[in-house]
Formats: structure tokens, C-alpha cells, sequence
């Protein structure tokens, strides 16, 4: 009953995080991913790019790109429109317009694998294979859905249409300015290269990595998590190749293969490879 | 500042509410291991089917407008407090497009062409639309998704085949095999909800919710049930019951659109197109569903 007073009262004074349950504006703009496929670093690239004169980083990135899970409703109701808004969602039918990060399944995983090594929900000796299973089975994100469900509700629904844009992050790290154009034209922002070039350069992972190291305890996602594992990682595509076991590539591509013949993910397992296209 | 201090006393009544119960728990309903949701885009047969489930799990009572929503509840109608007093396994009625956290689903599938027609004519009688209204106007907003807040029919059906098609948690049901042999496919509920499936208890299930039943409870209760409360009484909840409507009411320049936009998932659910105006089928698709339903 304690509980329910507090959360009412939080509620009753706007300071509670509304999660999926805010209010939607028919002029915002959803980024959304599932966890741990490039979102962070997306919303640096966009931050830098839309508002280069308040110098995004750790401290400020929920003020212009804000997360709706992590932000109070009565600051989310009141920033300026049109709003650019994180969100790792599957399908809502009340956004109005998406852009959509997907990112190599066999990869998401095993970013999501030392993520959750460094915020302590697994030991450093958590099982690879176990863990596969488990996000697979989406056990490991499971109010996100898995990673196909996330990303078939959306794909399937949208792919077609001008309110939509697919970027994937093997796209945007080797040809981030070209891709950062197709972004800055769904914004309608007129953005020369040299704009561009600049949001891209201000978002490098080598600058990410600095800013975390000073910034860690300002963020949500890295506050109170281990401190000798960084957010930052690699920031490079196809780590899965000598990381994942065969097995769990086995695993993730037969849940999964179409899918990801569809987004261009070519698969390993050659006997999934062509199974399921006629 | 009026406006200001109104939406206060809104947002006390609202906490009051919640904190008596007396709220709708709506997508804030805490969703437990063993419910099962009975889904469909709007003016799918819903309705019908929770009155055939309901009938079905609970002999000793039948359902009627005014108990529906005890029996299958409906987390946007339902308030919290009836919610925390039913037995379980609950079977819970929604519209929603695809939720990850629903353990089971029953999904409903309508052809879109006389779900259109539904709808235009049950947003006549909500008083939502003129009768005058051209129908053109209506569907051009439904193909749009924006005739009802779950999606359009398209994202709402697409958004559950693509993520639970095949799965043994999930059970696709057409309307219109219903309308054909309510029995047959009460029965394939029946296995998919764990019962065994009696002949007798299914035949008075189906007897208990067909059409002229429910038009006379709807009669007697119109006034009982937040489907037909405030409504026009000229205009029934329960018209046609019937599957194919589209053919005579629908003019074929509507029927174009609506396959252009569509065609490609009603003709892997089995709907015949009747134009040659629907793109081809997506090849994705139908890599992703490899199976036809049945």
C-alpha cells in the first residue's frame, strides 16, 4: 500500500518514467533498435548533428535525444518539438515516424553478453553458449521481445513506407557519412558533408570512450555498473566470427535466418543458408 | 488558468481512482503465466468468439452482455478491482498488435474487406460518422490505420503472424471458418485451451452465442454494455453475422485498394483477390512464413 502511494504520488507530480506509456506528438521522430544494436552511439551521431552547438555527451544526451524509460514525464511533456525520442520497442502503432538501427543478431549478442557481465547480471564465467539460448529464447530482453520479434514486427509493417527508415549498423560504421545523409534527409534537415562530417567525427568511439571515462556516473546505463568494463567496446561489426561458438551461431540463425537474409546478414550455417526462399 | 487547474482535478479523480481500484488496468494490466488473450483487429468477430469462450469455460452461466466482461475480461473496460477477483487461468480480450509479454494468444483473422464494412457501420452507430459519410472517405482512413487506435488491419494481423505464426503458443482462427462450422473450430479451442472437447458442452456453446441469441440479449441490453451504451438503438451491434458482405456492398474501386495495399497477406491467409491490382507477393514475406495456415 506504501508502495502505491509513492508511485501515485510520483505520479500525481509528473515525476515518474512513463516507459510506453507517453504521450505520443504527431511530429516525433522514434529512434528505435533493439538493446545493444548501436542506439547510443546513433543518438550521439543524430545529437551532434541536430544540435552541434550543445555539445552532446553523457550528461546531456536524455535532454535532446531523451529515453522515455529513463526520463521523468514532466521533462519529457516539456522539451522543445519536434522531438527525437530513444526507444528500443517493438511495433507501436502510434509512432509516426521511425528510424530503425538493425544490427547482425550474432553480434547484438554477444554486446548484450558483456553488457550484462559489466552491470553484474551475469559473472565474468556465465556460459557463452547458456546465454545464447537464453536471448534466443528472449529471456534476456524480454519486455523488448526478441531479437525477431523486435525486429520482424517493425520491418514487416513499415519497410515500405516514406515514415520509415532502415539503417543498419554494419552500414553506418563503414560508410557512416553517407548513411548519416540518408538520416539528416528523413529529418529534413539540410546538412552539407562537412555538417556531417563534423556529427561523425564528435561521435568517433575513441571520443565516446573519453567522455564515458569521465561521464560514467552521470549516465543511467553506466551509474553504478563495473567500472573495469567499459560501455564503449569495440565499436566494430562481425566480432561474432571468432567470439561465438558454432553451435550458438547455429542456434541464432536457425531462429532467425530469414530475417536475416532479409536485412543482408549472410549466414554461416550453409545448410540455413537457402532453406525457407521459396 | 482554468485549463490548468481542470486538468488537475482530472488527474486527482484519476489517482483516486487508481488507488480504489477502480481504474482500467489497460496495458498496465500485470499479465500472469498462465493467461491466455483472446486477440483480433476490431470488427473481427471478437465479440462472437468471447461469447462462444466464454460459453464454453463457464456452462453454469450463460454469457450475456452484461456479464461478458467478467467472464473475458477486457483490460480497457474491466476495472482493476473485478480483474483481481477472477479465477484463473483468465482468458482476456484485446486488440492489440503484438505484445511479447502475452503468454498465449487466440487470434482472430477477418477478411479486411468486411472488416472495413464492420467498422463503417459500427462507427455510424457510436455516432463517430454520419450516416451520409462516404464510404470512400472511410476507407482511405482504414487503410491508413486511422480509423482505431491498434494499427492498421495490415500492421495489426502482420505484427502477430510475423513473430508467432507456427508457434504452439499461438492459434490462428479465420472468422470465416467460424461462421462455416462454428463446432469444428470451437473444438480446435477447446484442445488449445486444454479441455476436453465435449461435443455436447461445444453444441450448446455454439447455441448459446449464435446470432439471434445475441441480437436479443443485445435488445434486452443494449444499455448494460460499453460496446452499445450512448449508440444509436436504430442500428444493431449484431447485423449480418455473415462473411462475404464485402462482394455486394463494396464498390470494386474500393475493393482495388484495398488488395493493392493488402493483397499480399490476404492471399497467403487464403483470401481469393478479386482484382489484379494487388502487388505481387513479397518474397520476404513469405520466407519468413513458410507454411500456409493449414
Amino acid at each position: 500500500m506504501i508502495k502505491r502511494l509513492i508511485a501515485g504520488g510520483k505520479r500525481l507530480f509528473g515525476l515518474h518514467h512513463p516507459g510506453r506509456n507517453h504521450q505520443v506528438f504527431p511530429d516525433d521522430v522514434f529512434l528505435v533498435s533493439y538493446p545493444k544494436s548501436g542506439n547510443t552511439w546513433t543518438r550521439f551521431l543524430i545529437a551532434n548533428l541536430v544540435y552541434p552547438d550543445r555539445n552532446p555527451d553523457f550528461s546531456n544526451i536524455n535532454d535532446l535525444i531523451p529515453d522515455p524509460e529513463a526520463l521523468q514525464k514532466r521533462r519529457l511533456d516539456r522539451l522543445p518539438r519536434p522531438r527525437i525520442i530513444k526507444s528500443h520497442q517493438y511495433f507501436d502503432p502510434r509512432y509516426p515516424k521511425v528510424i530503425y538501427i538493425a544490427r547482425d543478431p550474432r553480434d547484438v549478442v554477444l554486446s548484450e553478453y558483456h553488457f550484462d557481465i559489466k552491470r553484474r547480471a551475469i559473472g565474468e564465467d556465465y556460459p557463452v553458449q547458456q546465454f545464447v539460448s537464453r536471448f534466443v529464447r528472449g529471456e534476456v530482453n524480454h519486455p523488448y521481445g526478441t531479437w525477431g520479434e523486435n525486429t520482424a514486427t517493425w520491418f514487416y509493417t513499415r519497410h515500405n513506407s516514406p515514415r520509415f527508415l532502415l539503417v543498419t549498423y554494419e552500414a553506418l560504421q563503414s560508410d557512416a557519412v553517407p548513411e548519416m545523409g540518408r538520416i539528416a534527409d528523413f529529418l529534413g534537415i539540410a546538412a552539407d558533408k562537412q555538417r556531417i562530417a563534423f556529427a561523425v567525427e564528435q561521435s568517433s568511439a575513441d571520443r565516446m570512450r573519453e567522455l564515458e571515462k569521465k561521464q560514467a556516473h552521470l549516465w543511467s546505463s553506466t551509474r553504478e555498473t563495473r567500472s573495469d568494463k567499459p560501455f564503449v567496446r569495440k565499436a566494430k561489426a562481425g566480432g561474432w566470427r571468432t567470439e561465438l561458438p558454432e553451435s550458438s551461431v547455429a542456434e541464432i540463425e536457425t531462429a532467425w535466418g530469414a530475417m536475416m537474409r532479409n536485412l543482408g546478414y549472410e549466414l554461416a550455417v550453409s545448410s540455413l543458408a537457402h532453406a525457407g526462399a521459396e | 488558468m482554468p485549463g490548468r487547474s481542470d486538468g488537475m482535478i482530472a488527474h486527482l479523480v484519476a489517482g483516486t481512482k487508481r488507488l480504489l481500484g477502480l481504474h482500467r488496468p489497460g496495458r498496465s494490466l500485470v499479465i500472469l503465466p498462465d493467461d491466455v488473450f483472446l486477440v483480433s483487429f476490431p470488427k473481427s468477430g471478437n465479440t462472437w468468439t468471447r461469447f462462444l469462450l466464454a460459453n464454453l469455460v463457464h456452462p453454469e452461466q450463460a454469457a450475456t452482455f452484461a456479464n461478458i466482461h467478467r467472464l473475458i475480461p477486457d483490460p480497457s473496460v474491466t476495472t482493476k478491482r473485478e480483474f483481481d477477483r477472477i479465477g484463473r487461468p483468465r482468458i482476456i480480450k484485446s486488440h492489440e498488435c503484438f505484445d511479447p509479454r502475452y503468454p498465449r494468444v487466440i487470434y482472430i483473422l477477418r477478411d479486411p474487406r468486411d472488416v472495413v464494412l464492420s467498422q463503417y457501420h459500427y462507427h455510424r452507430k457510436l455516432k463517430r460518422l454520419a450516416d451520409d459519410s462516404p464510404l470512400e472517405k472511410f476507407v482511405a482512413r482504414f487503410l491508413a490505420g486511422e480509423t482505431c487506435p491498434h494499427g492498421s488491419w495490415g500492421e495489426n494481423v502482420t505484427t502477430w503472424l510475423t513473430s508467432r505464426h507456427n508457434d504452439p503458443r499461438f492459434l490462428l482462427l479465420r472468422y470465416e471458418d467460424m461462421v462455416a462450422d462454428p463446432r469444428r473450430e470451437l473444438t480446435r479451442v477447446a484442445v488449445f485451451l486444454n479441455m476436453t472437447p465435449d461435443a455436447q458442452r461445444i453444441s450448446q456453446a455454439v447455441e448459446r452465442s449464435a446470432a439471434d441469441q445475441m441480437r436479443k440479449l443485445e435488445k434486452a441490453q443494449s444499455d448494460q454494455s460499453s460496446l452499445t451504451k450512448d449508440s444509436r438503438k436504430d442500428l444493431s451491434f449484431v447485423r449480418a453475422a455473415k462473411s462475404g458482405g464485402w462482394s455486394s456492398e463494396l464498390p470494386d474501386s474500393l475493393v482495388e485498394q484495398l488488395e493493392a495495399k493488402w493483397g499480399h497477406i490476404m492471399t497467403f491467409l487464403g483470401y481469393e483477390l478479386a482484382t489484379s491490382k494487388a502487388l505481387s507477393i513479397e518474397p520476404e514475406m513469405v520466407s519468413f512464413m513458410p507454411d500456409k495456415p493449414r
